[in-house]
């Protein structure tokens, strides 16, 4: 129950986050950080893959009807969750039933960078790319995509570090 | 059967990511009719209260720029009218006139004023949501115009929001004209510089110069006649060089978008049934 409602509290507060801050940051025009998938990085890695599948699907659908873009987002987040076990499986030597919440401490920086990494790139190129529905502009969709990517990462490790600090 | 089953069983989470996906995408190009629901926009309820109770504080922020637009427009078009009804007394030697066009004006339209509680700027597809819907009398297609000019259209409603498809879309299209020479095209945006649009199909014959002004040619019945658009900053030929590509600068600055008004036209039902019943045959 109360790692339910812990999880809830997330939920809300970097859709918060997200819709009512970081949606209006456009860095130099193009990087708009996306720090809501935290919340799929961070979902313990024993979390059957359905579930997390449906959260990611929920998330990326409230943020979708906050910003008018019904659809995008969910789509971007339910391919995301659903390549995130072998991501994970891929940057951690553990045994993948093993229950721990994915993180700098309990990964190591690198490995954990990596993941994000991955992850974040993947899903930035998948959400622009709905987005522009043309790659008639290429060179600008790579520039929006690498420099979302890049304040995305900063943002997770930021509050990554903080998180577990506490 | 049964290995069917099995195998389903075996990738249930495959099944359930190719529905998710499919319903996302379905979303994604459901949303571009115009009978969807306004459930999943930002024009429904919680989003729409939440979005307004942040605009409340963010309001605050830009007024003292805001006021100082206003006076100055304010005074520019007192000097305006004052000049325009000395030449109309001058002409007709009769003022009950004025005050009867005064009237006139208004009878044909109905101005509802808005705050834009939500707003984007450099997606391809941009949209504002507004704290107006349709209990207030606001109906998708009317005209949203901005202390400086054009806004957009109104796209989606609910009883107490709606949301606006701006020019800075690129399923907008507006019909406008040159000020001084009365050519006509359609005001198009296709992603870029929020400054900036580009007005289509203006004929090879048409006469304009480097900074005229563009204002909306009332040809749609959406927005009236007369309301400014931009300036003409930049010139090119169409694609199949037929026509001229105008670019605009746009009078409205949609970073600092906060109030607007909704119009909306008398005879706008009348002529869009008019002109659905023609394209029908």
């Amino acid at each position: 129950m109360i790692q339910f409602l812990h999880r809830l509290l997330w939920f809300v507060i970097l859709l918060l986050v997200q819709v009512l801050i970081l949606n209006h940051l456009h860095i130099d025009g193009y990087g708009t950080p996306v720090l809501f998938i935290y919340y799929i990085f961070m979902l313990n890695a024993e979390t059957p893959r359905i579930s997390v599948m449906l959260q990611a699907f929920c998330l990326g659908l409230c943020v979708d009807i906050f910003s008018n873009t019904p659809g995008m987002n969910a789509s971007a987040c339910t391919l995301l969750a659903f390549v995130r076990r072998g991501l994970l499986a891929s940057q951690v030597d553990r045994d993948i039933n093993e229950d721990y919440e994915p993180g700098i401490r309990i990964m190591g920086f690198w490995p954990f960078s990596r993941y994000i990494f991955i992850g974040s790139i993947l899903y930035v190129l998948v959400w622009q790319t709905i987005d522009t529905f043309s790659f008639f502009r290429i060179g600008e969709l790579v520039f929006k995509i690498l420099a979302s990517t890049a304040t995305t990462m900063l943002c997770i490790l930021c509050v990554d570090t903080i998180r577990r600090k506490k | 059967m049964r290995n069917l089953l099995n195998f389903l069983l075996k990738y249930n989470y495959w099944l359930l990511f190719i529905i998710l996906e499919v319903f996302s995408l379905v979303l994604l190009f459901r949303f571009n009719s115009y009978q969807g629901s306004a459930f999943f926009t930002s024009a429904n309820y919680v989003s729409g209260i939440l979005y307004e109770g942040v605009s409340e504080i963010t309001s605050y922020f830009g007024l003292h720029t805001l006021n100082r637009d206003l006076v100055q427009r304010n005074v520019k078009l007192e000097l305006e009218v004052e000049r325009l009804s000395q030449a109309l007394k001058e002409y007709t030697k009769d003022t009950t006139v004025i005050s009867q066009m005064r009237r006139d004006v208004l009878q044909d339209y109905k101005v509802f004023s808005a705050r834009v509680v939500n707003n984007s700027l450099n997606r391809t597809d941009n949209y504002i949501t507004i704290n107006r819907g349709s209990s207030d009398g606001v109906l998708p297609e009317m005209g949203v115009i901005g202390g400086n000019g054009v806004v957009g259209i109104v796209y989606h409603t609910s009883s107490h929001f709606a949301v606006v498809l701006p020019v800075l879309n690129s399923k907008s299209s507006i019909s406008c004209k040159i000020h001084r020479t009365d050519y006509f095209g359609l005001l198009r945006w296709d992603g870029g510089d929020s400054q900036y649009a580009w007005v289509k199909d203006v004929p090879r014959h048409s006469e304009f110069t480097l900074g005229d002004t563009v204002v909306t040619s009332g040809h749609s019945s959406v927005f009236p006649e007369g309301i400014p658009v931009g300036v003409v900053d930049d010139m090119s030929d169409s694609h199949d060089g037929l026509s001229y590509l105008l670019k605009v600068r746009l009078f409205t600055d949609f970073a600092r978008l906060n109030d607007v008004c909704v119009i909306s036209s008398k005879g706008q039902k009348e002529q869009a049934g008019l002109e659905d019943s023609i394209s029908i045959k």
